[in-house]
Formats: structure tokens, C-alpha cells, sequence
């Protein structure tokens, strides 16, 4: 069943959507089997993580080769995980993706979490992606939930822990190995964290966890932004709208990121969308709203250009 | 626009990308400030790979305007070929180490990388010289234990000591990846952290030492050789010489270009011709008597193939046993032993003073060596007197180790040796889709794959019921195979039950249920564990999952993490 030169099977983080989405870095081996890495900027060197919240999207996408590709959004306390689901997938986690799109479909948002390998998407223009591959996932309670908010919390402060630890240190190998403060499973990620991302600041994932501890401990109140998290049917009322501007905003950024003067063609806006999880159609139809509304023009057929 | 404020990250980014003009890089930096909030030291990295991307530059740092006034190249094979004013060199090297450091040069903040560097890398054993270096441009290539030839460099002389500058115009190219940890030769490392085979230095006292004899398989005669064990304040290691050895018990010694080779799990130092052996002179190193604790072995400390192991334990089981080997009847006495950390086997080939009907009772064991079986340890006795009967135990007379159960954190069951009577606390992150029922071979109990066993073919097969996870700590994961008895409990189900209800709602129904019950839970098991080089996997025969309450925890982590 497995093939025998292998690598050992990869540990699993627990780990928040912000500092996954962060991530623009990636290691691989040049060894056939050699995992494959993203490294966050709190020096995690993530293969496989442990993440779950609130799937706000699930939808079937076509592919140019006509094979079926699910994508799909989980939100938690600090933002959003990107999946797909393919036809390499396992075929339960098939069944449980097509299972799932049936609810989202009939407006039945549900807690899930997944176990999931880490992975790395850099388009033509050079942006870096991160998304996920789930090899196994579950509908969960509340209850697991906040258990595995707990542990993603504790496993965020760690990570920023160690990462003080390090700004103290010259960012090497023997510095950080020989260092109390830092987990021997960080040792490496850091040395690469720190010499890619520099100077990073982490009062966001500092935000991120006392929300994230708040809702585990059940003081939504305090939990400060809407953030549609066990608050089900709240959530589920401004998922349209968020949706809609959450596509707006995308659309927009792509197009003001990729406008070398001319414009962005057509395609181009649609791919890297795709690449956030929105699908072709609906970012069509997003730039026609877009056009209409006079938000964005097209100076000739196909390119599109912010209206100054 | 720009008013200068992304100067030198433009520098930086011209020297990846040597054709781009400044505005463009700049229009770049400022784009992803504005509408990205991202800073140029973040995206500096982004705007390169793009700019790469977009004509696929060779990753060398040869420009095309430094070629046209090209130099004569000076190649030579040795440092000691090299002058103070040599520029342009071209020379094969290995990289002995690499170490990047921030300096401020002429007001601004570079990244350099310096180490130090040996010629002659392809001899194994010759004279080598090793010079520092420094990289002005750090390249991703030069890494320690890769040999390089490096083109275009030159030598640099600071009162009198002569070393290499790798310049921005220089090429790298790795001839060979670096896969040797690389050692200064001559320099002694610690025994705990000798590599498992290659050339070491070492400098320890000899602490056990005795005349042994190899016989040839084709029996043409036997090797007179010297086994013995020496240690230093991190670990000791067994040795096998090859050549006469007439150090004492109490020597020390340094040995530089002993070979370690693995037998089974446990590394050994073997010296031969061209090892050095001399006495060495420290009067603070730790005397015979202190070092051979370190001998001294817990059950959770054996490892397949170890030698010279002393170590206390209680003998909880003792039976005699008969086997026949080429017709001729022969004993073996075999049984049960624990100790605070574990359990496992020990077999005797000599008759031991041990009344079965009075036990347990507890012996010290001296120069015992272990074999392995189906990843339990087996302690084997050869001569009586390795055997020492104690008055008085040294743990509490009360503790019953024949049913201890160790807790032990899974990163440490996953690296260590395999161990029985162990439990531990991790994370399922896989519930295998053959959780439930399988078939097992009448003949030898493995599970049969489309009613076939490997080596007795198709079978009927019995029944058994089992689950298969996989379980994870965040530093390592494990399989974890639950037996009948184990997974019927933890499930809160009777054969029948489980029976009913996977008949009905099928198989692929029943994993997706169990993982809705237990994927990202902490669970609890018992049982033993196997490690090999596959990894590690727990065999339990009892897992249950760990209740929590998120809220107390959340509030306790904010309190420990004292951020408010």
C-alpha cells in the first residue's frame, strides 16, 4: 500500500487562517518523496495542518481537462482557509465534499474540521497563495470547536514566543538550536522565516488570538467584529452580501495590482480570482456589475482599468 | 514618485535582475506599498521572482556587461597554488560551513556569508587546506558539505592570513549537493552525537575491553580481534579493532578515523589500519568509575543490537523451554522482566538460580547484549554469572510492573526504541477507511487482502474487529492499531452492534462517523509500540478519548500568556 522509499509522515498544526494566508514562502526537496513546505512568518514549516471553522463556500468548478474540482472557503476568528477538492482525493472525502455542497446549496452552514496538507500557488505575475488540500474532514460540534481553537491558540503563541526569542539571535541555525526559547521543531522555519519576511509585526495574530480565546471561552460580546463564527444563522444572513463584496474587492485589487498602464485583460483577472477561490462565472458577472456601476471601464475589448 | 525611499531595495533587486530600469522596479515597490500595504522588504522577493519569471534569467551571476572585459582566468586545484594579488580564479572546493550575518557596509545594511572552505575535495583522505571565505552576494548554492567550483573569484590578504572573496560577479556551481556532515578532522566530537556511520575523531576512556575472535562463514579460519566500550561525559559506544589493542580498562584515548558502522539500530566504532590511536591527557575528564553508569540502561534505553548493557530489573515470568536444533535437544530458559520504565523479554542460555514459584524478584545484570523480536526487546543472558540476585530492590517492594502502563509523550515513543507497557495523549488526525472489521489468515493472523494472505494464499479468513488512526502531537504521529476488545470499548459497541450497523449503513458511513466523533480529539491509548524506519506505530488494546473544556483551557492559556 505504500510505496517503501518514504518520507516519514509529516506532523499536523494546529494553526489560525491569518498566519497560513501570510505565508508566501515555500521549501520543497529535490527528492521525489521530499515533502513539500510553506513556512510562515512565524517559522512553522507546515506540510500538513489541523485548521476548522465555519464553511462559508463550496462549489463545484470546471476545468479545462473536464475533471471535477471542488473549492471551497472555512472561515475562522482570524480570517479565511482557500481548499480544494479534486479527483485525487480520497473517495470519502469526495463523498463528504459533495455531501457538504448539497447543504451550503440549501443554506446549511456547517462547522468542519479538517485535516489538510499545505499548498503553495504563485501566479504568472509573481503573487504567492496559499491553500489547502483536505485528505480527511468532519462535521463538528461547537464544543470541538472551541477545543480546537484552544489548541491553535496555544500553538499561535508559541510560535510568536519562540519568534521574539529569535530577534535576540542572530537568525542561524546554532543560534536558534542552542536557544531555551526555541522548539527544536521551529529551529529551521525560523532561520528561513526570519531571512525571507524581515521584520514582521505581530499584533494582528496577537488580535487574532484574543478573539479567537474569547469565542472559545464564550464571550462572544467581546469577540469584537461579526465575525460569523458559532453565531450560525447570523452568519448565515450577510453571507450574500459579504460574498458578493468580498468578490468586489478581489476583482478590484487584481486589477489595480496587474494594471501595468493598459489594463488587465480578461483572462487574467478571472485566473487569479479562481486562484482565490472565486469561480470564473461569478467574477464575469462581478465585471460586468463593476462596468455598469462605472466602478471599472474597458479602454478596449477585454482589458479592464479602475476608473481614475 | 518614489523620492528615493526604495533606493536600496532597487539596488538589491537590479542585482537579481540586471536588465530591469530602476522606475519599473520602483512603480513595483510602490504598487505593492499603496495597494497591498505591504513593505518593500516583503515584497521584494514577490517583484523579483516576477520580474525572473518574465524572462527566465540563468540563476548565475554572470551580467553581460562584466563578460565583454573579461580577464584571464587563473585555474588551479590547490589553495597553496594561489598568491595575495590572484584575481579571477577558478578552483573546485567543498564547503566546510556557511553562516549569514547583516553588516553595515558604507551606510547600508547587506547580507553577507562567510565560512570557511577546504581544496582537494574529491580525495577522501589526502591533504587538504582550508581557507574562510566570504560571499558579498550571498548564493543560495554554497551550502556545508556541497562541493563547488567557484569561477571568478579572488584572494584576499589581511596581515598575512590569505582568504577567498566570492565577488557579486562570481559564479557558483554545485558539482555535488552536500550531503556529509562535514567535521574538522582532528577535532573530537562528542560520543551522543556521532554520526551513524563515516570517519569520526573521538577522545574517551576505555571502560570495558576484552579479546574476541570472528569466524569465517566459509570456515576457513577465525580473526583474532578486541571488542570494548569506551565513553566520554555524553554517552558511551561499543568499538571492534581490528588491529592489536593493548589499552587498558581506564585508558584514555584519542582516536581519530574510527569508522562507525550501524549493526541493527546500535552504532559501533571500528578501528583499523589507518586508525590513529593515541593515549590522550586531560585531568578533568570523568574517571572509569563515573562513566560506566552511563552503561547502566533503563528497559525504555534498549535498542536492538546493544552490547555491554548493565542494568536492575525485576523478573516477573521464568520458564524453561526445549527446542531441537540438528536433531540435537537443547534449553533455553526465557521470561518476563519491567522496570519503572517498561517491560520486555530476557532469554538465558545457562541455567539461572530463579525459583519460577518465587517471583518476582530482582537482578543486576552486567555486559548483557539485546536482540530484538517483532520490535520487542529480548535481553540475552550467555553466561550465569552475568546474573546477580539482589536482597532488596531499589523501587518500591508494592509496584506491580508486569501490569505498569508508562506515560510517555508520543514525540519520544516516535523516536525511541520500541517499547511495551506504554501510553500516551495525541491528536487523531486520520481515521484509515479499514476501521472495523477484517479478515485475518487462519495460518498467521495477518490481514488478508481480497480473501489472500501474502504467504498462505486464499483463506477464509477469521473474523476480527479493529480501528486504524493515526495519531499526531505535533512533533511526530504514529499509527495506532486498537485490538478488538480496545476499539469495541471505545466505540461503546458490541460486535453485533457494530455489525448491525455497518451492514446497514455501509463502510464508508462508518469511517465518516467515527471521524465526526474523533478527528482532531486528543485520545488516550495503551498498549505497545514498534519502531523502525517505516516510523513508529502503537499496537493498544485500550484508547479512549480525553474530555476537555475549552473554556476553562482558553482561560488558562490567557492567563499563562499574560496579554490582555
Amino acid at each position: 500500500m505504500q510505496a517503501s522509499p518514504r518520507a516519514k509522515r509529516q506532523p499536523a498544526w494546529h494553526m489560525l487562517a491569518s498566519e497560513f494566508r501570510d505565508a508566501t514562502l515555500n521549501e520543497k526537496g529535490s527528492g521525489e518523496f521530499d515533502p513539500s513546505f510553506v513556512i510562515t512568518k512565524l517559522g512553522a514549516k507546515v506540510n500538513r495542518v489541523i485548521v476548522a471553522g465555519l464553511l462559508e463556500r463550496l462549489e463545484i468548478r470546471e476545468t479545462a481537462n473536464g475533471s471535477t474540482m471542488y473549492q471551497g472557503q472555512l472561515r475562522d476568528p482570524s480570517g479565511q482557509h482557500y481548499f480544494s477538492v479534486g479527483d485525487y482525493a480520497s473517495e470519502s472525502m469526495r463523498e463528504l465534499t459533495v455531501a457538504l455542497t448539497e447543504k451550503i446549496e440549501a443554506g446549511e452552514p456547517e462547522l468542519i474540521l479538517m485535516v489538510a496538507k499545505a499548498r503553495w500557488y504563485q501566479t504568472e505575475e509573481g503573487a504567492v497563495y496559499t491553500s489547502l488540500r483536505p485528505e480527511e474532514a468532519c462535521i463538528i460540534d461547537g464544543k470541538t470547536y472551541a477545543n480546537w481553537i484552544t489548541r491553535a491558540c496555544q500553538g499561535t503563541i508559541d510560535r510568536m514566543n519562540a519568534f521574539s526569542a529569535s530577534l535576540e539571535l542572530e537568525p542561524t541555525q546554532q543560534a536558534y538550536a542552542s536557544s531555551d526559547s526555541i522548539p527544536a521543531n521551529l529551529v529551521d522555519g525560523l532561520v528561513t522565516s526570519r531571512n525571507h519576511y524581515g521584520e514582521i509585526d505581530l499584533e494582528q495574530y496577537k488580535l487574532n488570538v484574543m478573539q479567537a480565546l474569547d469565542i472559545a471561552e464564550g464571550k462572544m460580546a467581546n469577540a469584537t467584529t461579526a465575525v460569523p463564527t458559532l453565531n450560525l444563522s447570523a452568519a448565515d444572513e450577510d453571507e450574500g452580501g459579504s460574498e458578493g463584496s468580498d468578490l468586489e474587492e478581489c476583482a478590484l485589487s487584481i486589477i489595480r495590482q496587474l494594471d501595468q498602464g493598459d489594463g488587465v485583460d480578461f483572462d487574467a483577472v478571472l485566473s487569479n480570482a479562481n486562484a482565490r477561490g472565486f469561480s470564473r462565472q461569478d467574477s464575469e458577472a462581478m465585471l460586468d456589475e463593476l462596468s455598469e456601476r462605472g466602478v471599472i471601464h474597458e479602454p478596449r475589448f477585454g482589458w479592464f482599468k479602475i476608473v481614475e | 514618485m518614489s523620492d528615493g525611499q526604495f533606493d536600496t531595495y532597487i539596488t538589491a533587486v537590479q542585482k537579481e535582475c540586471p536588465d530591469v530600469d530602476s522606475e519599473t522596479i520602483a512603480a513595483a515597490f510602490l504598487k505593492y506599498q499603496e495597494d497591498f500595504k505591504i513593505p518593500p522588504q516583503d515584497s521584494m522577493r514577490s517583484i523579483i521572482r516576477s520580474l525572473n519569471s518574465s524572462k527566465s534569467v540563468p540563476s548565475t551571476r554572470s551580467s553581460g556587461s562584466s563578460s565583454s572585459k573579461s580577464r584571464a582566468t587563473k585555474k588551479v586545484e590547490r589553495l597553496s597554488e594561489l598568491k595575495a594579488d590572484d584575481k579571477e580564479i577558478e578552483i573546485e572546493v567543498e564547503i566546510i560551513s556557511h553562516n549569514l550575518r547583516e553588516q553595515t557596509i558604507r551606510g547600508e545594511q547587506k547580507q553577507i556569508a562567510f565560512g570557511l572552505l577546504e581544496d582537494n575535495p574529491w580525495a577522501e583522505n589526502g591533504d587538504k587546506n582550508r581557507w574562510e571565505y566570504k560571499d558579498w552576494a550571498p548564493s543560495p548554492n554554497l551550502a556545508p558539505g556541497s562541493i563547488v567550483r567557484l569561477e571568478g573569484v579572488s584572494v584576499n590578504e589581511y596581515q598575512g592570513k590569505m582568504s577567498l572573496n566570492i565577488n557579486q560577479s562570481s559564479r557558483v556551481v554545485v558539482i555535488r549537493e552536500g550531503t556529509r556532515a562535514v567535521v574538522a578532522p582532528g577535532e573530537a566530537q562528542d560520543i551522543a552525537t556521532l554520526p551513524s556511520d563515516g570517519y569520526v575523531c573521538v577522545v574517551g576512556r576505555v571502560i570495558s575491553s576484552r579479546e574476541d575472535q570472528i569466524h569465517k562463514k566459509d570456515g576457513s579460519g577465525s580473526i583474532d580481534i578486541v571488542r570494548g566500550r569506551l565513553a566520554d561525559e555524553s554517552g558511551t559506544i561499543g568499538f571492534l579493532s581490528w588491529e592489536s589493542f593493548e589499552h587498558e580498562v581506564g585508558a584514555l584515548l584519542k582516536i581519530d578515523g574510527a569508522q562507525v558502522r550501524t549493526f541493527r539500530d546500535t552504532p559501533e566504532l571500528n578501528f583499523g589500519r589507518t586508525t590513529k590511536v593515541e593515549l590522550f591527557h586531560d585531568k578533568n575528564f570523568a574517571d572509569t568509575e563515573t562513566l560506566s553508569v552511563q552503561t547502566v540502561l533503563t528497559i525504555s534505553d534498549l535498542r536492538d543490537g546493544s552490547r555491554d548493557v548493565d542494568a536492575v530489573v525485576q523478573i516477573t515470568e521464568w520458564a524453561k523451554r526445549t527446542f531441537t536444533r540438528d536433531g540435537v535437544e537443547k534449553y533455553l530458559w526465557s521470561g518476563q522482566i519491567a522496570d519503572p520504565t517498561g517491560r520486555c523479554r530476557m532469554s538465558a542460555w545457562e541455567d539461572l538460580p530463579i525459583d519460577e514459584n518465587n517471583l518476582p524478584i530482582t537482578v543486576r545484570l552486567k555486559g548483557v547484549r539485546v536482540r530484538a523480536w517483532q520490535g520487542i526487546p529480548d535481553i540475552t543472558v550467555d553466561n550465569a554469572d552475568q546474573v546477580e540476585i539482589l536482597e532488596t530492590s531499589p523501587w518500591d517492594e508494592d509496584i506491580d510492573f508486569s501490569t505498569q502502563t508508562v506515560e510517555v509523550v508520543l514525540n519520544e515513543l516516535a523516536t525511541g526504541a520500541s517499547r511495551v507497557g506504554v501510553s500516551t495523549e495525541a491528536i487523531v488526525v486520520s481515521i484509515r477507511e479499514d476501521s472495523g472489521f477484517i479478515q485475518r489468515c487462519t495460518e498467521c493472523r495477518r490481514v488478508l487482502r481480497d480473501g489472500h494472505c501474502a504467504t498462505h494464499d486464499a483463506n477464509a479468513g477469521n473474523t476480527d474487529v479493529r480501528m486504524r488512526l493515526v495519531i499526531d502531537d505535533g512533533l511526530a504521529s504514529m499509527s495506532l492499531l486498537i485490538n478488538k476488545e480496545g476499539s469495541l470499548d471505545l466505540l461503546a459497541m458490541t460486535e453485533d452492534d457494530l455489525s448491525t450497523e455497518i451492514s446497514s449503513n455501509g463502510q464508508s458511513d462508518f469511517v465518516q462517523t467515527l471521524r465526526s466523533k474523533m478527528l482532531g480529539r486528543n485520545i488516550r491509548a495503551s498498549g505497545r509500540t514498534i519502531v523502525d524506519e517505516q516510523g513508529g506505530m502503537m499496537l493498544a488494546d485500550s484508547a479512549e478519548l480525553v474530555e476537555e473544556d475549552a473554556e476553562m483551557k482558553a482561560t488558562e492559556i490567557r492567563a499563562q500568556w499574560g496579554v490582555n
